[in-house]
C-alpha cells in the first residue's frame, strides 16, 4: 500500500505535523497560557488547547475552513510564543513551534509589514547610525502614524530611544590585554541599539575579569521572525549567525549573551531550526552573562558585596523560564544581597506581539495581574527580557532593569 | 444528530442571543469544533451552538427552552474529562466556565459555596489564606472545574486518606431538565432526612441536572508531611506492603504503585536512577510533625518487613518534589512511547490487586501491546497504560485488552471506573456491573429527565431512555 502524498500544508508543518497528533487535549497548556487570562478566553477556540483541537479537526476533515483562512489565522495569533506550555505539556507537544508553522501558511498580502519585519535588523542598524534624527522621527506624531500604517506597531507604543550601536563601540574600543582569551558577545538588537549602556557595563566587567570582548559579525537573533511565522526568513538569519559564530567558536572562543531571546535563539531555536552540527556546537559554547558570573563566583574570582540587603521583585519573564535561566538569576540576585519577591506572571507583551495595534489592548489585559501585583508591592523590578521591561515601565512606572544592572555594582573582583 | 431531537434553528439562536447576549453564544465553526472533544481520544462531535450562561436563572431559562423544543443540552466545565463526555447528538453545549465565582466562604464551618466553573487549583490557591483546602487533587487540577469534578466524582493521588469528591459535597443547587431550580443537601456534616438525592447527583456526568452552585466541606492544610520511595524485588511484595499498611490502619495520605516497566519509562524520561527492582511504592503521611514522623516510621517498618530493597525518605521539600515528579512523570513517560495509548481506571478489592497486575501483563502479552501499571493502590485503583507505540494497526487490540481487563475487574467484585467516570467510553460495562440496578438507574434517568435532553448518549444509550 502506498501512503497518500502529504498535502502542501502537511509539508509546510514538516516534522511538527506529528505533534498535532501527540496532543491528548488535557488542557494543561491552557493553565499556563497567558492569553487564557483575558475577558474572551472563556471561548475554547481562543485557548491553547483549542488551537490544537482545530488543527486535529482540520487534518481529520472535520473543519471545513482552510488553515490559511483569516478566521483560523486570527485564532493562531493568540499564541505569541511565550513557550510556557512546553514545560507543562505531558506528551511534549512543541506548541509554539507548531503554531509558527501554521502562521507561516498565512498568505494574506502584507508586503510592507513583511518587508519591515524581515529587514528589522538592517532598519534598526540604519536608525542607530542617526540616533537623534531617528528619535525625533519615531517619537513624533507623524512618525508614529507612519510606523503604525507600515508595520502595524501601535502608535501608543513609545519606541525605545536609539543610540549608536554597542557593536560599533566594542569594535572601535581599544582591546584590553586580557589574559583569559577572547569572548564573543552576541548582542541582539535591543542592547545593541537601545540599552547600549547595559551592554557597555557587561563588556567592562568582563574585561576586568581578564577577557577580551569581541563582537563578531552578527545579525539580529530573529526570534520575532519565528513568532510571526516567517520561518524561511528566520532560517536564513539563523544560518548566517551560526556561520559567523561557528567560525569564532572553532577558535575556542565562547559566545556571550545578555538577552534571553539571544540566548534562547543560540541555545534552542537555531539547533532546532537548522538541525546541524554547527548550530549544536555553537549552542554548547554559549553562555549567558548571569551564568558566566556564577561560574566566576564558583571559581572564586568574584564575590559579592552584601552590605546592603535590599528588597527586589524578580519578574520571571517567559523567555527566562523557557531558557532555563530562572534558577541562575535567582541565585545571583540572592548572592548579591537581594531579598526577592518573585512574580511568575506574564506581562503580555510577547516580544512585539503586544506592540501590534491589533493586540495592544489585549496585551494590557494579559499583563493586568502582573501590573496590579507590582503596584501593590511597589519595589524595583529585575526582569531579564527587554520588551517585558518596556511593558512594565509603561504601565507601572517602576524602576525596572536587567538583573545584571542590579548586581554589577556589587561584584567584587578577587583577581590580582 | 438523532431524529428524536430537533435541530437548532435560526429562531433558537435568536432566542439564546436575546437571553444571554451576543457575547455569550457562538455558532462559529471554530468554536463548535473546539468544543467537540474532551481528553478522551474519541471522535469529534460538534454541538450546534455554544452558550455561556452567567447565572442559575439563565441556566434555567436555557433548559426550559431546550426542554420545550426537545434539543439536547451538554453541560461542560474544563473539558478535561477522560471518558468522552461530548455532544454526540449535537444541540447545545452549555459551558459553565463563566460561572466561576466563590459565592461565600464559611471559614468557621470549614465550608465554601462556589459556582461550578471555578478551576480546582484556583480554588485551592484562594483557600490558602484561610489555611484550608479542598483535597481530592485530580491530576487535571490545573484546568478542571469543580462542577466537572462533582459530575464525575473525580479524585486523585491522595484519596486513600482524603477520599473522593463525593465525601466533600454537602449541598448543591441543581437545575433540572425542565428548568426547575432545586436546592439539595444541607450545610451540615450529617443528616438523616429522607433519600440522599445529593449522592445520586454526584458522578451523574450531566445526565440528571446542571449544578449551578456547590457547597463543599474543606480540610485544614496539613501542617507537615513526609514522603518516601520504596523499591521491591517483586510486585507481590509491594502489594503485600500496601495491604499491611492499610490493614494495620496506618494514617497514610498516599500509597502510589509503579511497576518495573513504568519505572523504566520514567527513569528514561526524567533521567532518574532507580535501583534494580520490580515495583516501587511512593508513600506519604500528613499531619502534625510528631504524628507524621511516627506514622512514617511505622510505615517504613512495614515496607522493610515486606522485603523492600531500599527506602528513600525525602530530606526536604525539593526532594519530596523530585519524588512526586517521578510519580507524576509516569503519564508523560508512557505518552512518549507513541501516540496510541489508552488508560484503564478499574478499581478492585485490595485482595485482588496482585491478580489485577498479573492479568494486565497477561492481556498485554495476549494482544501484543505494551502494558505498564501505576495505581492508587491504597484504594485499589489501577491505571494500566496500554500503549501501541505509533502502530495504528494495534489500536483495536489496545481496546480489546482494556475491555477484557475491565470485564475481569467486574467479575472479581471491582468497578469499571475509580475516578474518571463512564461517559461514552465505558457505557457498555455499566449494565454488566450493575445488572438489575442498571434498570433502576434507567428509571431514575427517565423520571428526572423525561425527554432525555440532558447529556443524551452519556452513561445511558439514548434508545434505552426514550
Amino acid at each position: 500500500m502506498t501512503l497518500p502524498e502529504p498535502s502542501e500544508i502537511e509539508r509546510k508543518l514538516g516534522e511538527y505535523f506529528e505533534d498535532v497528533w501527540k496532543c491528548i487535549r488535557c488542557g494543561f497548556c491552557n493553565s499556563v497560557c497567558p492569553t487564557s487570562n483575558t475577558s474572551r478566553s472563556y471561548m475554547s477556540s481562543l485557548t491553547s488547547r483549542g488551537r490544537i483541537i482545530l488543527l486535529q479537526a482540520y487534518f481529520s476533515d472535520i473543519l471545513s475552513k482552510s488553515l490559511k483562512d483569516e478566521e483560523i489565522q486570527d485564532l493562531m495569533q493568540y499564541c505569541f510564543g511565550c513557550r510556557r506550555c512546553i514545560e507543562v505539556c505531558p506528551p511534549g507537544v512543541r506548541i509554539p513551534n507548531l503554531i509558527w508553522r501554521v502562521k507561516q501558511l498565512n498568505d494574506e498580502p502584507r508586503h510592507l509589514r513583511k518587508f519591515i519585519l524581515t529587514h528589522y535588523g538592517e532598519l534598526l542598524r540604519l536608525f542607530s547610525r542617526f540616533p537623534r534624527l531617528s528619535n525625533l522621527l519615531l517619537h513624533s506624531y507623524l512618525g508614529k502614524i507612519l510606523l503604525e500604517v507600515s508595520s502595524g506597531i501601535s502608535r501608543k507604543i513609545d519606541f525605545p530611544v536609539f543610540n549608536h550601536s554597542l557593536e560599533e563601540w566594542i569594535n572601535k574600543r581599544r582591546k584590553s590585554n586580557g589574559s583569559r582569551g577572547r569572548i564573543a558577545y552576541f548582542i541582539d538588537v535591543f542592547t545593541n541599539y537601545h540599552e547600549v549602556e547595559l551592554g557597555k557595563k557587561v563588556v567592562e566587567l568582563i574585561e576586568k575579569l581578564g577577557y577580551i570582548v569581541v563582537a563578531p559579525p552578527q545579525r539580529e537573533a530573529g526570534t520575532l521572525l519565528l513568532e510571526e511565522g516567517l520561518i524561511e526568513e528566520a532560517y536564513r538569519v539563523a544560518e548566517e549567525n551560526i556561520e559567523n559564530l561557528y567560525n569564532t567558536v572553532k577558535d575556542g572562543v565562547k559566545i556571550l549573551t545578555s538577552s534571553p531571546a539571544a540566548y534562547l535563539a543560540l541555545k534552542k531555536d537555531y539547533p532546532e531550526l537548522l538541525g546541524d552540527t554547527k548550530s549544536r556546537i555553537v549552542s554548547e559554547n554559549t553562555v549567558d552573562i548571569i551564568q558566566l558570573l556564577l561560574n566566576e563566583y564558583e571559581e572564586g574570582t568574584i564575590d559579592f558585596d552584601m552590605s546592603s540587603q535590599d528588597q527586589l521583585v524578580y519578574h520571571l519573564s517567559c523567555f527566562t523560564k523557557a531558557s532555563g535561566l530562572t534558577k541562575d538569576v535567582r541565585r545571583i540576585l540572592t548572592l548579591a544581597g537581594y531579598r526577592l519577591k518573585e512574580l511568575d506572571l506574564c506581562c503580555g507583551i510577547g516580544g512585539i506581539w503586544g506592540m501590534n495595534k491589533k493586540y495592544y489592548d489585549l496585551s494590557l489585559e494579559v499583563g493586568l495581574n502582573l501590573f496590579n501585583e507590582l503596584k501593590k508591592i511597589n519595589l524595583p523590578v529585575a526582569s531579564q527580557s527587554e520588551t517585558c521591561r518596556i511593558q512594565i515601565k509603561n504601565n507601572v512606572l517602576l524602576d525596572v532593569r536587567h538583573p545584571f544592572s542590579f548586581i554589577v555594582d556589587r561584584v567584587k573582583i578577587n583577581m590580582e | 444528530m438523532h431524529s428524536y431531537f430537533n435541530k437548532i434553528s435560526v429562531k433558537d439562536v435568536e432566542f439564546f442571543e436575546r437571553l444571554l447576549g451576543s457575547r455569550n453564544i457562538s455558532t462559529s465553526e471554530e468554536e463548535l469544533v473546539a468544543n467537540s472533544v474532551d481528553a478522551y481520544p474519541g471522535g469529534f462531535y460538534k454541538p450546534e451552538i455554544v452558550v455561556w450562561p452567567e447565572s442559575s436563572q439563565q441556566v434555567a431559562e436555557v433548559l426550559r427552552y431546550a426542554y420545550e423544543r426537545r434539543i439536547p443540552v451538554y453541560p461542560k466545565g474544563g473539558g478535561t474529562g477522560l471518558t468522552g463526555t461530548v455532544p454526540i447528538y449535537g444541540g447545545i453545549l452549555l459551558s459553565l466556565v463563566k460561572m466561576n465565582k466563590i459565592v461565600e466562604v464559611y471559614e468557621e464551618d470549614m465550608q465554601i459555596r462556589v459556582q461550578p466553573g471555578i478551576i480546582y487549583d484556583r480554588l485551592n490557591k484562594e483557600l490558602e489564606k484561610y489555611g484550608l483546602f479542598f483535597p481530592p487533587d485530580p491530576s487535571s487540577g490545573s484546568w478542571c472545574t469543580i462542577g466537572g469534578m462533582v459530575a464525575s466524582n473525580s479524585s486523585g493521588l491522595k484519596a486513600v486518606k482524603y477520599g473522593t469528591t463525593r465525601e466533600y459535597v454537602l449541598g448543591m443547587e441543581v437545575v433540572f431538565s425542565d428548568g426547575k431550580i432545586v436546592r439539595i443537601g444541607s450545610r451540615t456534616f450529617k443528616y438523616s432526612t429522607g433519600l440522599d438525592l445529593l449522592k445520586m447527583m454526584i458522578g451523574s456526568q450531566g445526565t440528571l441536572g446542571v449544578f449551578t452552585e456547590i457547597t463543599l466541606r474543606l480540610k485544614n492544610l496539613p501542617e507537615y508531611f513526609k514522603t518516601a520511595l520504596s523499591f521491591f524485588p517483586s510486585v507481590q511484595s509491594a502489594v503485600n506492603a500496601v495491604y499491611q499498611i492499610v490493614r494495620r490502619g496506618l494514617d497514610i495520605a498516599a500509597i502510589e504503585f509503579m511497576d518495573e516497566e513504568m519505572m523504566k519509562a520514567v527513569a528514561e524520561y526524567k533521567k532518574i536512577d532507580f535501583p534494580e527492582s520490580q515495583a516501587m511504592l511512593l508513600v506519604e503521611t500528613h499531619g502534625s510533625k510528631r504524628a507524621v514522623s511516627e506514622n512514617m516510621e511505622k510505615c517504613i517498618h512495614v515496607l522493610e518487613e515486606n522485603k523492600s530493597i531500599e527506602v528513600r525518605v525525602a530530606e526536604d521539600v525539593e526532594e519530596r518534589e523530585r519524588f512526586w515528579a517521578a510519580r507524576k512523570g509516569a503519564y508523560p513517560a508512557t505518552l512518549r512511547l507513541g501516540r496510541y495509548m489508552i488508560i484503564s481506571d478499574i478499581v478492585v478489592p485490595l485482595s485482588k490487586l496482585y491478580d489485577a497486575v498479573q492479568k494486565s501483563y497477561e492481556l498485554g502479552r495476549k494482544y501484543e501491546v505494551h502494558a505498564s501499571v501505576i495505581g492508587h493502590f491504597g484504594d485499589g485503583n489501577l491505571h494500566v497504560h496500554w500503549s501501541a507505540g505509533n502502530n495504528r494497526d494495534k489500536v483495536e487490540d489496545l481496546h480489546k485488552a482494556n475491555d477484557e481487563l475491565t470485564r475481569w475487574a467486574i467479575d472479581v467484585g471491582g468497578a469499571v471506573s475509580g475516578e474518571h467516570g463512564i461517559g461514552t467510553e465505558k457505557k457498555k460495562f455499566v449494565k454488566q456491573q450493575f445488572r438489575e440496578a442498571f434498570d433502576l438507574m434507567l428509571k431514575i434517568k427517565k423520571l428526572v429527565d423525561p425527554k432525555c435532553i440532558l447529556s443524551p448518549g452519556i452513561i445511558f444509550d439514548l434508545e434505552e431512555v426514550i
